[in-house]
């Protein structure tokens, strides 16, 4: 695990822990969390790929980059690193542009 | 449809400012942020800040954005994990993550404070993930909790990669060091030496080549540049690092001021393509105002004052109330914080709007170390940054930043009474307290300290000298614990090492040696495995391992032991290395006096 266990200056709560799906594999997080935040504590590192078979991991943390858009619950282009995970989630890597569900 | 009187587009330093002065002043406000807390880039910033204590500083970043929050009143709406997509002329449209829709904003005033992104660089690979921004880095550290890796590679000197590189040690990281191009570090002094003195190398005249890896960052390949900043053939270096750490500056996020009719210029000073504004932060679209990093890549305590501008100017123009010497005073302060050498680009930037003023300062630094046996500060902060908490801070008045915030601090020896609350308020952690001959050939050095686990009195520690080398063993004779999390250490040092330890770390907990001729530990033996040589013969030469006059009778079992254990595979498939002659260590002399014999 990465989590960090103890901080000099940051307190280290007990945040409520919840149950999301990566990949079809159950992995833990934290409420309040995003999901890329979530991953990368679950030694997650690569999101997806590109059109052109490259690893995508993300870049800004911040909604900027599009570097990590994932496939949640079905929904493709989803900003894994400012979208919070949910208990029950899927979240599954996007190859490519991803496809458009209606 | 949203109607609201202000529509505040992010909810960072500048924003939260602006809705601080319109709600206080019951002008219905809305905030609209994309992210999943307000306070922007804040929330993130552990380090206490500079400034003065009007604008929060010696309080760490986090904590300023929760004071900003708390002053929000109920005139203030709140939208979060919302993204502004589109200023349309005669509409605003806004998605709401949450609930999956865009929704429409009327707003009369709008104040766009959605400041900058992380800028890219290109090198090869840098597509492979493990290769993040600076901000990136905090966020997942600091906001979340979570290391992205434990070895990293900094590139980028300015004071993003230097506060960067302190918090990932306070996190457990690793840094291996600090990549800048240019022949000089880019930030503040104060940080850098913090970094330093912990024995990061910051590896100037340096950039970053390749990233190593096929699905992530396994590695990184620097290498020196020539006065053109072209790589210098040959002179590579290859690092066993999981994480690239891209800290090159960032660019203002203009797209809505463009698409709202905001004149856009390009001003490389202000970090690119910026848009226009007055004194005042109204751009020339009447009722829009932009503030903090859109409008000039600056920090976080200018984007608090241009916010309180933004707001009292919206204010006013709602209420009908004059607020004029308000507004004239924050651009008091902002001249005031503009007017240090740091800030000689910003200001350049600006004239391209209106003209600068700039306030004079204080060039002269502390002349003396002050009286010899006198516990006693020394002050290690030698350039005109904008900051003074210890001035106010000296509960003796014996320290002094003359004229304004941008001089350099005196010491009055004779008033101070070496209390070390102004080494506890530094956000700079640039002053020491320093006693020679404190005991019999004993000098004695009190340094600020974040990081676990704190020491214990009695203890032994190593000290480090400004570079982080190791000087002395040294005790600790005290830990004074600080509510403020900077808490002071006081270390025992042999008498004449009071002007040269700064820092120091603690020895390793257990020193198990494997390799006795070489004086090879277990603990470096793992370390080296981790950073990827992970064959017994790569792992000799490295370390030496084995290669001392026993040739590795003592410890080659061990190493291949460790090697099993931490690679997971069997001693079979590890095998045992070569052997070569001689043996046992034999003299040249004797190799020699055989050949003179044999040809005899």
């Amino acid at each position: 695990m990465r989590r960090i266990e103890a901080h000099p200056i940051l307190e280290v709560g007990k945040p409520k822990v919840l149950k999301f799906y990566f990949e079809g594999r159950e992995m833990e997080a934290f409420e309040g969390e995003t999901i890329a935040a979530a991953l990368v504590a679950n030694g997650v590192d690569v999101f997806g790929k590109t059109e052109h078979s490259k690893p995508r991991g993300f870049y800004c943390a911040i909604g900027k980059c599009s570097s990590c858009l994932m496939i949640v619950d079905g929904v493709a282009n989803v900003r894994s690193c400012i979208t919070l995970v949910k208990e029950g989630m899927k979240v599954r890597r996007q190859i490519g542009r991803g496809e458009v569900t209606w | 449809m949203v109607k609201t009187d202000f529509l505040v587009i992010g909810g960072g330093p500048a924003g939260l400012c602006a809705a601080i002065e319109t709600s206080k002043r019951d002008v219905k406000t809305l905030i609209v942020d994309e992210g999943v807390e307000l306070g922007g880039q804040l929330v993130k910033q552990t380090h206490k800040f500079f400034g003065h204590e009007g604008f929060y500083a010696s309080v760490r970043g986090f904590e300023i954005a929760k004071k900003l929050i708390s002053q929000l009143n109920e005139n203030v709406t709140v939208k979060t994990q919302t993204t502004v997509t589109g200023i349309y002329e005669d509409i605003i449209t806004a998605y709401d993550r949450e609930k999956d829709l865009v929704f429409e904003i009327e707003p009369k005033y709008i104040l766009i404070s959605v400041g900058a992104s992380e800028r890219f660089i290109p090198f090869k690979n840098n597509h492979l993930p493990g290769v993040y921004g600076a901000g990136a880095v905090q966020t997942l550290m600091n906001q979340f909790k979570v290391l992205p890796g434990k070895r990293v590679l900094m590139i980028g000197s300015g004071n993003i990669g230097l506060i960067v590189s302190y918090q990932l040690l306070q996190a457990g990281a690793e840094v291996k060091a600090i990549v800048e191009i240019a022949d000089k570090v880019g930030g503040y002094d104060v940080h850098a030496r913090k970094v330093k003195r912990l024995g990061i190398p910051i590896l100037l005249r340096h950039t970053i080549k390749e990233a190593i890896g096929e699905e992530k960052v396994e590695g990184a390949v620097i290498a020196q540049v020539d006065e053109k900043y072209n790589i210098i053939a040959g002179s590579e270096k290859e690092f066993a690092v999981d994480v690239i750490c891209v800290a090159v500056g960032l660019v203002p996020s203009i797209e809505l001021a463009s698409m709202a009719g905001v004149q856009i210029q390009y001003i490389p000073e202000l970090g690119g393509y910026v848009p226009y504004r007055d004194r005042e932060m109204r751009t020339n679209v009447k009722n829009i105002f932009v503030a903090g990093d859109l409008a000039g890549i600056e920090e976080a305590t200018t984007a608090m004052i241009e916010g309180k501008i933004a707001g009292l100017k919206v204010a006013e123009e709602i209420t009908g109330q004059n607020l004029d010497s308000e507004i004239e005073r924050m651009q008091e302060e902002l001249v005031e914080f503009r007017s240090g050498p740091f800030s000689e680009k910003v200001r350049k930037g600006l004239e391209r709007f209106f003209p600068q003023e700039m306030m004079s300062y204080s060039k002269t630094s502390q002349q003396d170390l002050g009286p010899v046996g006198k516990l006693r500060p020394v002050i290690e902060c030698y350039e005109n940054i904008p900051c003074n908490p210890c001035q106010t801070s000296c509960p003796a008045g014996a320290i002094t930043v003359p004229e304004n915030i941008n001089s350099l601090p005196i010491v009055d020896y004779s008033k101070c009474t070496g209390c070390g609350i102004c080494v506890m308020k530094c956000p700079g952690l640039a002053i020491f307290l320093v006693q020679e001959n404190f005991q019999p050939d004993r000098d004695l050095v009190i340094m600020p300290y974040e990081f676990l686990p704190l020491p214990e009195k009695g203890q032994e520690v190593i000290a480090l000298d400004r570079e982080g080398r190791e000087v002395a063993r040294a005790q600790v004779v005290r830990v004074v614990k600080s509510a403020n999390k900077t808490h002071l250490v006081h270390l025992s040092v042999p008498a004449g090492m009071g002007e040269v330890v700064r820092s120091f770390r603690l020895p390793k907990e257990t020193e198990s040696f494997v390799c006795r001729c070489e004086e090879i530990t277990v603990d470096q033996v793992e370390r080296a495995i981790e950073e990827g040589f992970t064959d017994y013969e790569e792992l000799r030469r490295y370390l030496r391992v084995g290669m001392g006059p026993c040739g590795g009778r003592t410890c080659r079992s061990i190493v291949l032991g460790i090697l099993a254990r931490k690679t997971g595979k069997t001693l079979k498939e590890i095998g045992f290395g070569t052997f070569r002659p001689p043996s046992m260590p034999v003299k040249f002399e004797s190799i020699v006096k055989g050949e003179i014999e044999n040809e005899k």
